[in-house]
């Protein structure tokens, strides 16, 4: 039995030591899932902890035979995806973050120049992420940030594996689109400002 | 622009030999579209795990102590509502009787003494019944309702646990 197998054991006998132990191991892969899905930390915070709660909650209802890792992201997918759902969060993350305050490049850096590029991708790639469908969202944010293969997605999405390897084409197609054409909207929109010739 | 093989490459992750990767690279100097695919791919796997802010597991605890309490909190206030209702609907139905019971306690004994021995009197009529149709049936009869009564139960304890097998993880 492994140490993360002794811990879920305890822990489905009552024992919330061990069930801690559990949450400092998955706090970041269930976090990420979440911020990935709801665009803002406190929203993900909030997600994440909920997630530790229903797991605990329905601890008794876990398979041991499944990976206790699956099992938690499933959860987690699934409340991200009904918040969506209700709440239609899509919108709010675009606008919000362009009215936000800007974080500029470390000028500390070895490479302020890169360092700020790096930024921006990370930034937008943040923006056009939050346009996808929340499901074909949580398919891309396992198989990119969790390295779950197709069938691990299937498995924790509740989808045929055909149908994780369409909605993640989908997705990547989508977001390639998406990435392809915001920058051009930018320069569109500042080329009056940007070009002396005006 | 035909993105056709170049794009199911890309999609597919599959590994290519050298000429197909000298004829996607000459391919994305030239096409916006499956560029994005891969400029996008490479971000993905860039990003780092966006970690929580320090001292989650403590939150955790505090908001798991606080939902116990929340929980607490509504299970005594439903046993005091449930009790409060029992005893309120127990007063009513009552009520019209207390005032009797109350001028003539003997009166009133005697009253449930006759309904019990009624009540007596008609489950032995009822029993002496239902032996009587027993007897009377055949018992092939009896041992085909039998058998069509198993299998109906069968086939709705069956159909019921199939209806709600527990799916992992999905808490609507």
């Amino acid at each position: 039995m492994t140490e993360e197998q002794a811990w879920i054991v305890q822990a489905q006998q009552g024992n919330d030591e061990a069930f801690t132990f559990l949450v400092e191991a998955y706090q970041k892969p269930v976090y990420n899932l979440c911020y990935r899905m709801l665009g803002e930390p406190e929203a993900a915070e909030d997600a994440a902890q909920d997630t530790f709660l229903k797991a605990y909650q329905n601890l008794t209802r876990y398979d041991n035979e499944r990976p206790f890792g699956t099992w938690l992201l499933s959860i987690a997918a699934h409340h991200c995806i009904d918040k969506l759902r209700r709440k239609r969060f899509t919108s709010f993350s675009l606008d919000a973050d362009e009215d936000g305050p800007v974080e500029l490049p470390d000028r500390n850096a070895p490479d302020p120049e890169g360092e700020a590029i790096r930024k921006q991708d990370k930034e937008r790639l943040h923006r056009v992420l939050q346009n996808l469908d929340p499901i074909d969202r949580a398919a891309v944010v396992l198989r990119y940030w969790q390295d779950a293969s197709e069938v691990e997605i299937a498995q924790t999405l509740k989808l045929t594996v055909p149908a994780v390897k369409s909605r993640l084409h989908r997705a990547r197609r989508a977001l390639a689109d998406l990435w392809e054409e915001k920058p051009k909207r930018v320069r569109a929109e500042r080329k009056p400002y940007g070009s002396p010739a005006f | 622009m035909d993105h056709r093989p170049f794009n199911e490459w890309l999609l597919e992750n599959k590994p290519l030999t050298a000429e197909e990767k000298q004829s996607l690279h000459s391919h994305l100097q030239t096409c916006t579209s499956c560029s994005a695919l891969t400029e996008v791919d490479l971000a993905l796997k860039s990003v780092k795990l966006a970690a929580p802010a320090e001292g989650f597991g403590d939150r955790f605890k505090v908001r798991l102590a606080a939902q116990r309490k929340t929980a607490r909190q509504r299970n005594t206030a439903g046993f005091i509502l449930l009790t409060v209702s029992v005893l309120a609907a127990v007063t009513w139905l009552a009520w019209p009787y207390l005032g009797t019971s109350l001028r003539s306690p003997a009166g009133m004994l005697s009253s449930w003494m006759t309904s019990l021995f009624t009540l007596w009197t008609d489950l032995r009529a009822l029993l002496h019944a239902g032996w009587v149709v027993v007897n009377v049936v055949p018992s092939l009869l009896w041992a085909l309702f039998v058998f069509t009564a198993a299998t109906s139960s069968l086939v709705w304890a069956l159909s019921l646990v199939k209806l709600n097998k527990v799916v992992q993880g999905v808490q609507s």
